[in-house]
């Protein structure tokens, strides 16, 4: 269509006359027309608007009214179904079979560690930190087609999931980020364009500390050595042999994880990172040195 | 035993990559709550010494080995509309109990005679599971039932001694006497209510 090196749309372009006013029309079927009442044998006569009565002459009662019965929305008992839920944290599911699915399009690249921002980049999973949404939890669904090794950071993982991941080989990690370290985790390009320093990310708040300390959900602060035991023990549990990831070719970038306070892999808090001259700047003062590797 | 050796493995393999890239990159970021900092490297003992010490509140599980054990996968019974039609997610265990070596021998003929309806002719245990939908989890269902048969076929019958036993018969008479002295009370009294002229 286009012709060598594009000279068709050229010579067209030459030809044709100029574009104005005249010769302009929107494509067949985008602009419908609307509905105009009172008009003709269909929109008119009584408008839509039904024969006498609180319907044609537009007194009808409020929503919910049921002409004098007590409402169901009175009815009703009030129960704190929905009380603190702007306080409740929640997790973007991922299933097993999505991650199998973006693995097997090239979405996300199995050969380096995947992290949230791995998966946003593919566009796997859409997370809002403004929701309350504190990470991505890995769900079951797709544990018995799920044949890929990786290394894999969520924030919540259920045991069938660690048991699928770890049996074919691949290391899953559970990590916290508050929402700050959020929003920048899902969105660098965004932050380094503020020019702001990296943040250090924070730790856990009291009542997660437990989940995030604990080997059998593979905790980022849970000690390694327990890790190792409960690796053999789920092991056991689901009945799989555990594959030995030190003689993997791949298990130098199996066992990279990121440090506590680190945000990005290879990138330390405090350093700014300049996306117009491709530089990252990083302190020297030792005061700030001393407070971003506290 | 295969822990240790793994862990001893894991460990000096990470330093030597952490040093060398320091060496190399010089920007191996360490915070202060990072894991070498949070669990310093001990020698030897250090870990062993820590779950002896903590008491443990269950035992190990049984070590089943899987390829004593032949499993299989067929489709589930029950609702579920096209997925559990075509998905295989009913898990099978079968195992030839009596060349189990794995198990104790009493326990073998304990379990041969406990569960003898779910051994067939060969001499195999089967044991299935299709209670959830996914066929790990049916697997490690099938697995935790093989363990549940065999502590249940390891546990003593309970004996007891004679000193309780004679205390046990000294309570059920001394609760009967009571009761029978509590009801003469009572006959007394509502007796010493009767009216009887005579």
């Amino acid at each position: 269509m286009g012709g060598p090196g594009g000279s068709r749309a050229l010579e067209l372009l030459r030809s044709l006359p100029r574009v104005s006013l005249a010769n302009l029309r929107p494509s067949p079927g985008s602009k419908k027309k609307e509905k105009r009442r009172g008009r003709g044998r269909y929109g008119g006569r009584k408008c839509g608007r039904g024969h006498k009565g609180e319907r044609q002459r537009g007194n009808r009662p409020r929503l919910g009214f049921e002409g004098g019965q007590t409402p169901f929305y009175l009815a009703i008992p009030k129960y704190g179904f929905n009380e603190g839920h702007s306080l409740r944290r929640q997790y973007q599911p991922l299933s097993l079979q999505k991650l199998q699915y973006l693995i097997d399009l090239g979405r996300v690249d199995p050969t380096q560690p995947i992290d949230l921002t791995q998966l946003t980049n593919a566009r796997g999973v859409t997370v809002q930190p403004l929701k309350r949404d504190y990470g991505i939890q890995l769900v079951e669904e797709g544990a018995d087609i799920f044949s890929a090794k990786v290394n894999i950071e969520v924030q919540r993982a259920s045991e069938l999931a660690i048991a699928t991941i770890e049996k074919n080989g691949g290391v899953i990690t559970t990590s916290f980020y508050d929402p700050r370290s959020l929003e920048i985790l899902i969105k660098p390009v965004v932050f380094f364009l503020r020019g702001q320093p990296i943040p250090k990310r924070m730790l856990p708040p009291e009542d997660l500390v437990r989940y995030y300390t604990d080997a059998s959900n593979r905790g980022y602060l849970a000690d390694p050595s327990k890790v190792e035991e409960a690796r053999l023990e789920l092991a056991k549990k689901y009945g799989y042999s555990l594959p030995d990831i030190t003689k993997d070719e791949l298990f130098k970038m199996l066992s990279t994880r990121k440090d506590p306070r680190q945000i990005f892999f290879g990138l330390a808090p405090g350093w700014i990172v300049n996306m117009a001259d491709k530089k990252i700047l990083k302190p020297t003062d030792e005061r700030l040195l001393k407070y971003y590797s506290s | 035993m295969a822990a240790r050796t793994l862990r001893a493995l894991c460990r000096p393999r990470l330093l030597v990559a952490g040093s060398s890239r320091r060496a190399a990159a010089g920007a191996e970021f360490r915070s202060a709550y990072s894991l070498d900092k949070l669990y310093p490297p001990r020698g030897g003992g250090g870990g062993g010494g820590d779950t002896g010490s903590e008491q443990e509140a269950k035992p190990p599980a049984l070590d089943i080995p899987m390829d004593r054990l032949t499993v299989s996968y067929c489709r589930s019974s029950g609702p579920g509309g096209q997925n559990v039609n075509k998905v295989n997610t009913k898990a099978e265990v079968r195992f030839h109990l009596a060349s189990a070596d794995w198990i104790p021998e009493a326990v073998r003929q304990k379990m041969a005679s406990m569960h003898k309806n779910k051994i067939n002719r060969a001499g195999e245990l089967i044991v299935n599971s299709e209670e959830s939908r996914y066929q790990m989890r049916n697997l490690a269902i099938c697995l935790e039932k093989i363990r549940v048969m065999v502590t249940e076929a390891t546990e003593k019958p309970k004996v007891v001694s004679k000193e309780t036993a004679q205390e046990l018969i000294a309570r059920v008479e001394k609760m009967n006497r009571e009761r029978l002295r509590q009801k003469k009370i009572h006959s007394n009294i509502k007796q010493s209510r009767k009216a009887d002229f005579d």
